[in-house]
Protein backbone atom coordinates (compact mmCIF):
# COMPACT_ATOMS: atom_id res chain seq x y z
CA UNK A 1 0.00 0.00 0.00
CA UNK A 2 3.09 2.12 0.81
CA UNK A 3 4.77 1.72 -2.09
CA UNK A 4 1.79 2.50 -4.53
CA UNK A 5 1.03 6.18 -2.86
CA UNK A 6 4.54 6.43 -2.94
CA UNK A 7 4.74 5.85 -6.79
CA UNK A 8 1.58 7.65 -7.35
CA UNK A 9 3.05 10.70 -5.50
CA UNK A 10 6.66 10.52 -7.58
CA UNK A 11 4.00 10.32 -11.10
CA UNK A 12 2.39 13.53 -9.71
CA UNK A 13 5.80 14.99 -9.37
CA UNK A 14 7.04 14.24 -12.58
CA UNK A 15 3.85 15.40 -14.29
CA UNK A 16 3.74 18.25 -12.79
CA UNK A 17 7.69 19.22 -13.26
CA UNK A 18 7.12 18.08 -16.90
CA UNK A 19 4.06 19.87 -17.48
CA UNK A 20 5.63 23.34 -15.60
CA UNK A 21 8.35 23.49 -17.97
CA UNK A 22 7.12 21.73 -21.07
CA UNK A 23 3.82 23.67 -21.23
CA UNK A 24 4.64 27.39 -19.43
CA UNK A 25 5.59 30.00 -21.75
CA UNK A 26 7.73 31.65 -18.72
CA UNK A 27 10.92 33.68 -18.95
CA UNK A 28 13.28 31.69 -16.70
CA UNK A 29 11.88 28.20 -17.59
CA UNK A 30 13.89 25.22 -18.91
CA UNK A 31 12.14 25.09 -22.24
CA UNK A 32 10.91 28.02 -24.25
CA UNK A 33 7.74 27.11 -25.74
CA UNK A 34 6.85 24.71 -28.50
CA UNK A 35 8.00 26.25 -31.95
CA UNK A 36 9.00 29.83 -30.57
CA UNK A 37 12.73 28.70 -31.41
CA UNK A 38 14.21 28.97 -34.60
CA UNK A 39 16.76 25.75 -34.21
CA UNK A 40 18.04 26.37 -37.96
CA UNK A 41 19.69 29.61 -36.44
CA UNK A 42 21.07 28.08 -33.60
CA UNK A 43 22.84 24.54 -34.76
CA UNK A 44 22.50 23.70 -38.26
CA UNK A 45 23.65 26.83 -39.53
CA UNK A 46 26.91 26.60 -36.92
CA UNK A 47 27.71 23.01 -38.06
CA UNK A 48 27.26 24.43 -41.88
CA UNK A 49 29.58 27.33 -41.42
CA UNK A 50 31.85 25.55 -39.67
CA UNK A 51 32.03 27.43 -37.13
CA UNK A 52 30.38 26.35 -33.45
CA UNK A 53 32.18 29.26 -31.59
CA UNK A 54 30.26 32.00 -32.82
CA UNK A 55 30.97 34.19 -35.91
CA UNK A 56 29.09 32.97 -38.59
CA UNK A 57 30.52 33.34 -42.34
CA UNK A 58 29.67 32.34 -45.26
CA UNK A 59 31.90 29.51 -46.47
CA UNK A 60 32.16 29.00 -50.62
CA UNK A 61 33.55 25.83 -51.95
CA UNK A 62 37.00 25.84 -53.09
CA UNK A 63 37.30 29.48 -51.58
CA UNK A 64 37.27 29.34 -48.08
CA UNK A 65 40.74 28.94 -46.17
CA UNK A 66 41.05 27.59 -43.21
CA UNK A 67 37.24 27.54 -41.82
CA UNK A 68 37.44 25.68 -38.35
CA UNK A 69 36.39 22.01 -39.95
CA UNK A 70 37.17 22.84 -43.06
CA UNK A 71 35.28 19.51 -44.40
CA UNK A 72 32.85 20.18 -47.85
CA UNK A 73 30.35 17.29 -46.75
CA UNK A 74 28.58 18.80 -44.27
CA UNK A 75 27.93 15.36 -42.27
CA UNK A 76 31.42 13.99 -42.22
CA UNK A 77 32.54 17.19 -40.46
CA UNK A 78 30.38 17.00 -37.88
CA UNK A 79 30.42 12.94 -37.51
CA UNK A 80 34.36 12.92 -37.20
CA UNK A 81 35.09 16.30 -36.26
CA UNK A 82 32.57 17.55 -33.72
CA UNK A 83 31.41 14.32 -32.68
CA UNK A 84 34.52 11.79 -33.08
CA UNK A 85 34.17 10.54 -29.73
CA UNK A 86 30.64 9.03 -30.78
CA UNK A 87 32.20 7.69 -34.04
CA UNK A 88 35.38 5.56 -31.65
CA UNK A 89 32.08 4.46 -29.76
CA UNK A 90 30.30 2.94 -32.94
CA UNK A 91 33.74 1.25 -34.26
CA UNK A 92 33.92 -0.19 -30.32
CA UNK A 93 30.47 -1.42 -30.83
CA UNK A 94 30.98 -2.79 -34.30
CA UNK A 95 34.08 -4.92 -32.33
CA UNK A 96 32.77 -6.05 -30.06
CA UNK A 97 30.01 -7.77 -32.23
CA UNK A 98 32.72 -8.94 -34.29
CA UNK A 99 34.19 -10.63 -31.59
CA UNK A 100 31.38 -12.23 -30.37
CA UNK A 101 30.01 -13.73 -33.61
CA UNK A 102 34.26 -14.74 -34.23
CA UNK A 103 34.01 -16.59 -30.75
CA UNK A 104 30.47 -18.07 -31.03
CA UNK A 105 31.37 -19.54 -35.05
CA UNK A 106 34.83 -19.07 -35.76
CA UNK A 107 36.30 -22.67 -37.06
CA UNK A 108 39.38 -24.01 -38.93
CA UNK A 109 38.34 -24.98 -42.03
CA UNK A 110 36.10 -23.23 -45.01
CA UNK A 111 32.76 -24.51 -44.94
CA UNK A 112 31.56 -26.15 -48.58
CA UNK A 113 28.47 -25.10 -50.18
CA UNK A 114 25.91 -27.70 -50.82
CA UNK A 115 25.44 -27.13 -54.57
CA UNK A 116 28.84 -26.12 -56.37
CA UNK A 117 28.91 -22.45 -57.32
CA UNK A 118 27.63 -20.61 -60.39
CA UNK A 119 30.34 -20.28 -63.11
CA UNK A 120 28.68 -17.16 -64.19
CA UNK A 121 29.11 -15.95 -61.34
CA UNK A 122 32.18 -16.95 -60.46
CA UNK A 123 33.56 -15.58 -63.92
CA UNK A 124 31.39 -12.02 -63.46
CA UNK A 125 33.17 -11.46 -59.44
CA UNK A 126 36.25 -11.72 -61.78
CA UNK A 127 35.49 -8.95 -63.30
CA UNK A 128 33.83 -6.74 -60.80
CA UNK A 129 34.95 -7.41 -57.47
CA UNK A 130 37.92 -5.07 -58.19
CA UNK A 131 35.89 -1.89 -59.38
CA UNK A 132 33.91 -2.74 -55.93
CA UNK A 133 37.27 -2.58 -53.88
CA UNK A 134 38.74 0.74 -55.70
CA UNK A 135 35.39 2.16 -55.24
CA UNK A 136 35.12 1.21 -51.87
CA UNK A 137 38.28 2.97 -51.04
CA UNK A 138 37.83 6.09 -52.93
CA UNK A 139 34.61 6.18 -51.05
CA UNK A 140 36.30 6.30 -47.81
CA UNK A 141 39.33 8.41 -48.99
CA UNK A 142 36.85 11.37 -50.09
CA UNK A 143 34.69 11.01 -47.17
CA UNK A 144 35.52 14.57 -46.42
CA UNK A 145 34.24 15.76 -49.64
CA UNK A 146 31.78 13.52 -51.26
CA UNK A 147 28.65 11.55 -49.38
CA UNK A 148 30.19 8.52 -47.89
CA UNK A 149 32.97 7.63 -45.51
CA UNK A 150 34.58 4.70 -43.69
CA UNK A 151 31.76 2.84 -42.49
CA UNK A 152 30.05 2.52 -46.39
CA UNK A 153 33.42 1.97 -48.00
CA UNK A 154 34.55 -0.42 -45.38
CA UNK A 155 31.10 -2.26 -46.30
CA UNK A 156 32.01 -1.92 -49.69
CA UNK A 157 35.24 -3.53 -49.47
CA UNK A 158 33.17 -6.55 -46.93
CA UNK A 159 30.76 -7.39 -50.19
CA UNK A 160 33.93 -7.69 -52.56
CA UNK A 161 35.22 -10.56 -49.57
CA UNK A 162 31.47 -11.85 -49.38
CA UNK A 163 31.21 -11.43 -53.31
CA UNK A 164 34.58 -13.61 -53.19
CA UNK A 165 33.46 -16.09 -50.83
CA UNK A 166 30.14 -16.99 -52.32
CA UNK A 167 31.44 -17.20 -55.51
CA UNK A 168 34.40 -19.77 -54.89
CA UNK A 169 34.44 -22.68 -52.31
CA UNK A 170 38.03 -23.06 -51.91
CA UNK A 171 38.47 -19.17 -51.50
CA UNK A 172 39.46 -17.95 -47.68
CA UNK A 173 41.00 -14.60 -46.61
CA UNK A 174 44.20 -14.21 -44.65
CA UNK A 175 41.88 -13.72 -41.23
CA UNK A 176 45.25 -12.98 -39.43
CA UNK A 177 46.77 -10.09 -41.92
CA UNK A 178 42.90 -8.59 -41.68
CA UNK A 179 43.12 -8.90 -37.99
CA UNK A 180 46.02 -7.42 -37.86
CA UNK A 181 45.09 -4.67 -40.19
CA UNK A 182 41.81 -4.06 -38.17
CA UNK A 183 44.27 -3.71 -34.69
CA UNK A 184 46.64 -1.36 -36.30
CA UNK A 185 43.60 1.02 -37.62
CA UNK A 186 42.26 1.13 -34.47
CA UNK A 187 45.07 2.03 -32.27
CA UNK A 188 46.03 4.30 -35.16
CA UNK A 189 42.60 6.27 -34.49
CA UNK A 190 43.45 6.36 -30.80
CA UNK A 191 46.89 7.23 -31.17
CA UNK A 192 45.68 10.32 -33.28
CA UNK A 193 43.21 11.27 -30.21
CA UNK A 194 46.09 11.38 -28.38
CA UNK A 195 47.97 13.60 -30.25
CA UNK A 196 45.20 15.85 -30.60
CA UNK A 197 44.85 15.75 -26.83
CA UNK A 198 48.67 16.69 -26.44
CA UNK A 199 48.53 19.60 -29.23
CA UNK A 200 45.47 20.95 -28.68
CA UNK A 201 44.17 19.97 -25.38
CA UNK A 202 41.57 17.97 -26.52
CA UNK A 203 41.07 13.90 -27.32
CA UNK A 204 40.63 13.89 -30.74
CA UNK A 205 41.01 17.15 -31.40
CA UNK A 206 41.94 18.57 -35.16
CA UNK A 207 45.30 19.40 -34.82
CA UNK A 208 46.09 19.56 -38.50
CA UNK A 209 45.77 22.60 -40.58
CA UNK A 210 42.56 22.78 -42.88
CA UNK A 211 43.08 23.50 -45.46
CA UNK A 212 40.93 25.08 -48.54
CA UNK A 213 37.33 23.76 -48.06
CA UNK A 214 36.80 21.21 -51.05
CA UNK A 215 40.41 19.82 -51.89
CA UNK A 216 41.55 16.68 -51.70
CA UNK A 217 44.12 17.47 -48.95
CA UNK A 218 41.51 19.50 -46.29
CA UNK A 219 39.67 19.16 -42.93
CA UNK A 220 43.31 18.38 -40.95
CA UNK A 221 42.57 15.08 -39.25
CA UNK A 222 38.96 14.05 -40.92
CA UNK A 223 40.32 12.29 -43.95
CA UNK A 224 43.28 10.54 -41.55
CA UNK A 225 40.25 9.19 -39.36
CA UNK A 226 38.31 8.31 -42.22
CA UNK A 227 40.81 6.29 -43.47
CA UNK A 228 41.21 4.32 -40.37
CA UNK A 229 37.86 3.81 -39.57
CA UNK A 230 37.48 2.47 -43.41
CA UNK A 231 39.97 -0.24 -43.21
CA UNK A 232 38.95 -0.88 -39.48
CA UNK A 233 35.39 -1.33 -40.63
CA UNK A 234 36.33 -3.28 -43.78
CA UNK A 235 38.66 -5.68 -42.32
CA UNK A 236 36.33 -6.15 -39.26
CA UNK A 237 33.07 -6.81 -41.50
CA UNK A 238 35.84 -9.14 -43.85
CA UNK A 239 37.03 -11.48 -40.56
CA UNK A 240 32.77 -11.39 -39.41
CA UNK A 241 31.76 -13.09 -43.40
CA UNK A 242 35.04 -15.52 -42.94
CA UNK A 243 33.81 -16.60 -39.78
CA UNK A 244 29.80 -16.87 -40.72
CA UNK A 245 31.56 -19.15 -43.94
CA UNK A 246 33.70 -21.37 -41.48
CA UNK A 247 33.17 -24.55 -40.01
CA UNK A 248 34.82 -26.87 -37.10
CA UNK A 249 36.27 -30.23 -37.86
CA UNK A 250 38.64 -32.30 -39.69
CA UNK B 1 21.08 16.49 -79.11
CA UNK B 2 18.45 16.75 -76.18
CA UNK B 3 15.57 15.86 -77.93
CA UNK B 4 17.71 11.60 -78.15
CA UNK B 5 18.02 11.96 -74.51
CA UNK B 6 14.73 12.74 -73.92
CA UNK B 7 13.69 9.81 -76.73
CA UNK B 8 15.59 7.50 -75.08
CA UNK B 9 14.61 8.04 -71.45
CA UNK B 10 11.06 7.69 -72.39
CA UNK B 11 12.35 4.41 -74.28
CA UNK B 12 13.80 2.91 -70.53
CA UNK B 13 10.79 4.26 -68.79
CA UNK B 14 8.87 1.73 -71.21
CA UNK B 15 11.03 -0.72 -70.22
CA UNK B 16 9.95 -0.59 -66.72
CA UNK B 17 6.61 -0.36 -67.08
CA UNK B 18 6.33 -3.89 -69.33
CA UNK B 19 8.94 -5.19 -66.46
CA UNK B 20 6.77 -4.05 -63.60
CA UNK B 21 3.57 -5.58 -65.85
CA UNK B 22 5.88 -8.50 -66.98
CA UNK B 23 5.81 -8.82 -62.73
CA UNK B 24 2.42 -9.34 -62.40
CA UNK B 25 1.21 -11.24 -65.70
CA UNK B 26 4.12 -13.48 -65.91
CA UNK B 27 3.16 -17.09 -64.69
CA UNK B 28 6.74 -18.18 -62.63
CA UNK B 29 9.56 -17.53 -61.16
CA UNK B 30 11.42 -17.77 -64.79
CA UNK B 31 9.45 -15.70 -66.85
CA UNK B 32 8.94 -13.01 -63.94
CA UNK B 33 12.58 -12.95 -63.65
CA UNK B 34 13.34 -12.84 -67.31
CA UNK B 35 10.90 -9.84 -67.33
CA UNK B 36 12.16 -8.16 -64.73
CA UNK B 37 15.47 -8.06 -65.99
CA UNK B 38 14.80 -7.15 -69.00
CA UNK B 39 13.29 -3.75 -67.27
CA UNK B 40 16.22 -3.40 -64.93
CA UNK B 41 19.36 -4.31 -68.21
CA UNK B 42 17.63 -2.33 -71.20
CA UNK B 43 15.48 0.18 -69.51
CA UNK B 44 18.38 1.45 -66.97
CA UNK B 45 20.98 1.53 -70.12
CA UNK B 46 18.53 3.63 -71.88
CA UNK B 47 17.19 5.89 -69.31
CA UNK B 48 21.10 6.36 -67.64
CA UNK B 49 22.40 6.88 -71.54
CA UNK B 50 19.23 9.22 -72.24
CA UNK B 51 20.76 11.71 -69.36
CA UNK B 52 24.31 11.38 -70.45
CA UNK B 53 22.73 12.28 -74.25
CA UNK B 54 20.53 14.75 -72.52
CA UNK B 55 23.25 16.23 -70.17
CA UNK B 56 26.92 16.13 -71.77
CA UNK B 57 28.87 16.87 -68.42
CA UNK B 58 27.31 13.21 -67.36
CA UNK B 59 28.17 11.74 -70.13
CA UNK B 60 31.64 9.41 -69.05
CA UNK B 61 30.04 8.65 -65.89
CA UNK B 62 26.71 7.61 -67.20
CA UNK B 63 28.68 5.09 -69.55
CA UNK B 64 30.50 4.04 -66.44
CA UNK B 65 27.00 3.35 -64.91
CA UNK B 66 26.35 1.39 -68.26
CA UNK B 67 29.18 -0.95 -68.08
CA UNK B 68 28.82 -1.75 -64.62
CA UNK B 69 24.99 -2.82 -64.88
CA UNK B 70 26.48 -5.24 -67.86
CA UNK B 71 28.67 -6.68 -65.92
CA UNK B 72 26.01 -6.93 -62.95
CA UNK B 73 23.05 -7.09 -63.84
CA UNK B 74 22.34 -10.33 -66.20
CA UNK B 75 25.30 -12.61 -63.68
CA UNK B 76 22.59 -11.52 -60.54
CA UNK B 77 19.28 -12.97 -62.58
CA UNK B 78 20.74 -16.11 -63.93
CA UNK B 79 22.32 -16.57 -60.49
CA UNK B 80 18.79 -15.81 -59.58
CA UNK B 81 17.20 -18.47 -61.71
CA UNK B 82 20.13 -20.92 -60.91
CA UNK B 83 19.30 -21.01 -57.54
CA UNK B 84 15.16 -21.21 -57.85
CA UNK B 85 16.01 -24.30 -60.23
CA UNK B 86 18.05 -26.06 -57.50
CA UNK B 87 15.92 -25.34 -54.92
CA UNK B 88 13.15 -27.23 -56.72
CA UNK B 89 11.02 -24.70 -58.35
CA UNK B 90 8.86 -26.24 -61.08
CA UNK B 91 8.63 -24.30 -63.84
CA UNK B 92 5.12 -23.31 -65.30
CA UNK B 93 4.06 -25.78 -68.74
CA UNK B 94 7.28 -27.81 -69.12
CA UNK B 95 7.05 -29.32 -72.28
CA UNK B 96 10.83 -30.72 -72.52
CA UNK B 97 13.27 -30.17 -69.70
CA UNK B 98 17.30 -30.80 -70.39
CA UNK B 99 18.68 -29.12 -67.89
CA UNK B 100 17.79 -32.19 -65.18
CA UNK B 101 19.79 -34.61 -67.70
CA UNK B 102 22.66 -32.09 -68.07
CA UNK B 103 23.03 -32.17 -63.89
CA UNK B 104 22.34 -35.58 -63.61
CA UNK B 105 24.37 -36.94 -66.21
CA UNK B 106 27.61 -34.81 -64.82
CA UNK B 107 26.74 -35.88 -61.28
CA UNK B 108 26.60 -33.80 -57.69
CA UNK B 109 30.63 -33.27 -58.01
CA UNK B 110 31.05 -30.70 -60.49
CA UNK B 111 27.78 -29.42 -62.52
CA UNK B 112 29.47 -26.72 -64.42
CA UNK B 113 33.24 -26.41 -64.53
Amino acid sequence: MMKRVIAALLILVLALFIYGNLYSTGEGKLFPKFGNVNLSERVSNKFINKNANGENGVVTYKETKDAESGSANMVTSIVVNYRSFDTLGEVTVLFVSALGVGLLLSGKSRMKFKTPPNFILKAGVRIIAGIILITGVYIFIHGHLTPGGGFPGGSMIASAVLLFYISDDEFRTKVKSFKFLEGTAGSLYLIFGLLGLTMGGYFLYNFLPTGVVGELFSAGIVPIIYIFVGLKVGSELSNLISDFLSEEGK
Amino acid sequence: MSAIGYILMIIGALFYVLGGLGLVRMPDVYNRLQAATKATTLGTFSLVLGVGIAQPVWFVKTLLIVVFLTITNPVGSSVLAKASYIYGVKPFKLSKNELDKLYKSRGDENADN
